[in-house]
């Protein structure tokens, strides 16, 4: 189980070049040696694993040839309105180092796993968001095409108190048209009772290989909805999660995934209930076609002292091909008894009966097949405030349907 | 109910369970396990070579097979040393495949089989009763208007000296194979005692059968086979009662369960199981399904340190049907991890999961449970429920279910719900004048009721019984 695969080609020099070209204090290069120092004795992400089969092996990864740290190179729009700061990496560590020593790496360990490992010593790109006390923010959107062979991004939202932010993110594909890597890795740190949107649209190549980790650390009061869209890339793994550390802290996590071709999406969703009365909704819909392949893993975890949780979660998967596959593991860690938890998981195909009303009335098989298609996509997008991304993930939708 | 029942009622369930007997083996292994111990196990028995060799060959997997130990939450197999179990005593019967009159018994067993209410169930609802004390069967009855009929019902050992051509063919080969897990392997090195069942083709057996299993001495193992076959169009339906004494040491129970059931044919297994306190209960039990053939496994988990049992069905033709209903429940100082597995690999299969849990006093329940529908399993549906009640914030309740979805003309769904007993439940019952702990009772009567109302009367009011002693944390 052991990865030593990429390291033999991976140098302290490089990471030392990443680091001087944004201008980084000596605490950030540190931690990125420090990443690169571990990334030996680190293990992959969790997959889930039954007896004699791992439902996701990332082991067969070729990161020797995949990840090219030096010439990364991606297209970047990363714009918002005036009184929140929504800046790229370099400017972020020349404006606002004290706020990066604070929240950099306290969400997502920088030595969690071994791509998140890689991923602190080697990202090139990213960008803060900060919310200024107060302040309502609607309309960040940050754009990234991928340019190169790989490419590494980091993200940081902060919000003050009673502050709020939509913010929309995109990754695709430009030029490159080989195999790529891209890996990302998303904190949010919603202060009390601010409100946080991060909805996240991944259309990247379908050769491309595809790791996120997108993790909100909760403050009383606060809410950190995530909304995670996934079309693109050959492999993605991608775990969206919430720690409620604060009284009366909520989350919603939405998803949405749409797999074709030989596409395999391992999707995470997890909420850890750390406080009282906390709330938790989870929604995940997708669908799998041709010999495309879901694995969806869903966890509430309520922790002993996290009295008075609701915590919610649903997974339905729709089946449009028999070849492909559909795994679903929904959950349930609870420590406390006073908890209101539930889950359920559904697989199926289309249903008969609603595709024989709609063809006796006149519907073509293959309009109406399309309809239900985008039907059952209609509960998750209802959850989005964004209309972009909601428009934009319909569109995809009914962009692959009509090329099926 | 007569007053047979209601004796059986008011028998202290307690004392039945909890008494222990002086020990009085003929033979007694050494402990650990080497291949000396395997050829003396097998010596003692007078068996044939065959089943020898495959005592051997089991030991050879079970040495080179790890312990389970990278499942996510598993319970906590450390203090479990096999080294130190004895995994194989006879007890000091004169007539060695067990006796057929209850008379015959030695008065120690007899009174341990007494206590635990054996004579009365088989003279009021059972059709048959073998009854296991250590490694041996001492106790075997099979009413005259089965066996004219053609129905086997014997203890394992004496199968394979009666029935080797059966025996030969489905004894841990395509059903559960040594190779399958670490336990299975030990099992087939160590195996003794358990039942054999054989139902004729289109035979009806409409009274339950039954098998109960007691360990006695401390530090043992137990490890009985049992083997179902049920032929075409045939239904029986076989209960499974366990128990053992606490002592200072750990005692492992580690049985195999084989069942084969036919085309058309219908079978229900049926266990409560109470081990004390400091039993390992790791087993391996599994049903192979043929066309329209239908298993039913009702299973109480009650008692025991560590409990790893998912029983599983292999859907293998088409129309076969699964039905799971489990009941867990979790006092201090216990983790019951348990669940089900369905293969569907046929289509037009079905299965039902019902599992219900309970934890209380620091206890955890888990509902581990996998779901795999096959490519080609077309028009299979499976629907899994699971509920959990917890007392209190020391108790854990986990669901783990596992789905795996090959093909796309399936219905699937899996829900579970976790919650406290309901403050507004318990205020209308006391509000009707019951105590709180009687309201928590009667809740909880009522919150295993689809488990009880699946069994015979005797074994309904024992796991009630049982449950009430759990609840006032008089038990072990």
């Amino acid at each position: 189980m052991s990865t030593t695969q990429v390291h033999a080609n991976l140098t302290d020099e490089q990471v030392r070049e990443i680091s001087g070209n944004l201008d980084e204090p000596e605490w950030l290069l540190e931690t990125r040696l420090e990443a690169l120092e571990a990334l030996e004795a680190l293990d992959m992400p969790d997959v889930i694993r039954t007896p004699g089969r791992d439902w996701t092996n990332l082991h067969e990864l070729d990161f020797e040839s995949l990840v090219d740290p030096l010439n990364a190179a991606e297209n970047k729009d990363q714009v918002g309105p005036e009184d929140v700061d929504v800046l790229p990496w370099a400017e972020a560590v020349d404006e606002h180092e004290e706020l990066l020593k604070e929240h950099f790496g306290s969400i997502v360990d920088p030595q969690e796993n071994y791509l998140t490992a890689l991923s602190t010593a080697l990202f090139s790109t990213g960008t803060v968001v900060y919310v200024p006390e107060g302040v309502d923010a609607e309309d960040v959107t940050i754009r990234t095409e991928q340019n190169s062979r790989s490419l590494f991004n980091y993200t940081l939202v902060v919000t003050e108190e009673s502050s709020s932010v939509t913010i929309l993110e995109r990754q695709s594909t430009g030029d490159e048209a080989d195999e790529q890597y891209y890996s990302g890795i998303v904190e949010v740190a919603a202060g009390e009772n601010s409100y946080v949107q991060y909805g996240s649209l991944q259309n990247l190549s379908e050769d491309a290989y595809n790791f996120t980790l997108k993790r909100g650390d909760a403050d009383t009061y606060a809410t950190i909805n995530w909304v995670e869209g996934n079309l693109g890339s050959q492999l993605t793994k991608t775990e969206v999660s919430t720690e409620l550390n604060g009284d009366s802290s909520e989350t919603q996590i939405v998803g949405a995934f749409y797999g074709h071709n030989d596409q395999h999406f391992d999707l995470d969703v997890k909420v850890w209930h750390r406080a009282e009365h906390t709330t938790a909704d989870l929604v995940t819909r997708g669908v799998t076609d041709d010999v495309a392949r879901s694995v969806y893993e869903g966890v509430q975890d309520v922790g002993r002292d996290a009295w008075d949780t609701s915590s919610y979660q649903r997974e339905n998967t729709l089946m449009l091909s028999d070849e492909s596959e559909a795994d679903a593991s929904p959950k349930l860690i609870i420590n406390n008894h006073d908890t209101e938890a539930s889950h359920s998981a559904t697989v199926g195909q289309i249903d008969a009966e609603d595709l024989l009303y709609m063809t006796s009335r006149g519907v073509d098989p293959r309009s109406a097949r399309n309809m239900l298609v985008e039907g059952f996509f209609v509960p998750v997008l209802e959850e989005v405030d964004v209309d972009e991304l909601r428009e934009d993930l319909e569109d995809l939708v009914a962009a692959r349907l009509r090329e099926r | 109910m007569s007053s047979e029942q209601d004796h059986l009622k008011e028998t202290d369930t307690e004392a039945r369970f909890e008494f222990k007997k002086e020990q009085n083996a003929a033979v007694k292994s050494e402990k650990g396990l080497t291949e000396e111990v395997i050829r003396m196990i097998s010596e003692d028995k007078d068996e044939p070579d065959w089943m020898l060799e495959r005592r051997l060959r089991a030991l050879k997997q079970y040495q080179n097979m790890p312990m389970p130990t990278d499942w996510p939450g598993q319970p906590d197999l450390t203090e479990l040393d096999i080294e130190e179990i004895v995994p194989y005593i006879r007890p000091d019967v004169d007539k060695r495949e067990g006796v057929d009159d209850w008379t015959e018994l030695p008065d120690e067993i007899k009174d341990t089989f007494d206590k635990l209410g054996i004579p009365e169930a088989e003279k009021n609802a059972l059709s048959g009763v073998g009854a296991q004390y250590e490694s041996e069967v001492v106790y075997q009855n099979m009413q005259e208007q089965w066996e004219e009929k053609g129905v086997i019902f014997m203890n394992m050992d004496r199968a394979v000296q009666e029935h080797p051509e059966i025996v030969k063919e489905y004894f841990m080969t395509t059903c559960v194979p040594p190779s399958d897990n670490k336990f299975a392997a030990l099992h087939g090195a160590v195996w003794s005692g358990g039942s054999f069942v054989y139902v004729p083709e289109g035979v009806t057996v409409n009274m339950p059968v039954q098998a109960y299993f007691r360990m006695n001495s401390e530090g043992m193992g137990q490890f009985e086979h049992t083997l179902i076959v049920a032929e075409e169009g045939s239904e029986v339906h076989y209960i499974e009662g366990c128990s053992a004494p606490k002592y200072g040491t750990h005692n492992l129970h580690s049985g195999g369960v084989e069942v084969f059931v036919g085309e058309d044919a219908h079978v229900q297994y049926s266990t409560v199981q109470n081990w004390s306190k400091n039993t390992f209960n790791l087993n391996t039990k599994r049903a192979i399904v043929e066309a329209n053939g239908t298993m039913e496994w009702v299973s109480g988990s009650m008692g025991s340190k560590a409990t790893m049992l998912y029983p599983c069905s292999i859907l293998k033709g088409r129309g076969a049907t699964d039905t799971h209903i489990t009941i867990a429940f979790a006092g201090e100082g216990q983790d019951i991890d348990t669940g089900a597995k369905v293969y569907h690999n046929a289509p037009e299969t079905s299965s039902t999961i019902e599992s219900k849990s309970i934890s209380k006093d620091g206890g955890r329940t888990n509902y581990r449970g996998l779901v795999h529908i096959a490519d080609g399993a077309e028009n299979s549906s499976t629907a899994v429920e699971c509920d959990a009640l917890m007392f209190d914030n020391e108790s854990t309740s986990d669901t783990m279910p596992y789905m795996e979805i090959e093909e796309s003309k399936v219905d699937v769904a899996h829900e579970a719900t976790v919650g406290k007993i309901g403050d507004e439940d318990i205020f209308y019952l006391q509000s009707r004048g019951l105590d709180d702990d009687d309201a928590k009772k009667m809740i909880v009567a009522g919150f295993i009721e689809p488990i009880t109302e699946e069994l015979p009367i005797e074994y309904a009011v024992e796991l009630n019984r049982l449950i009430e002693l759990e609840m006032e944390g008089s038990l072990g």
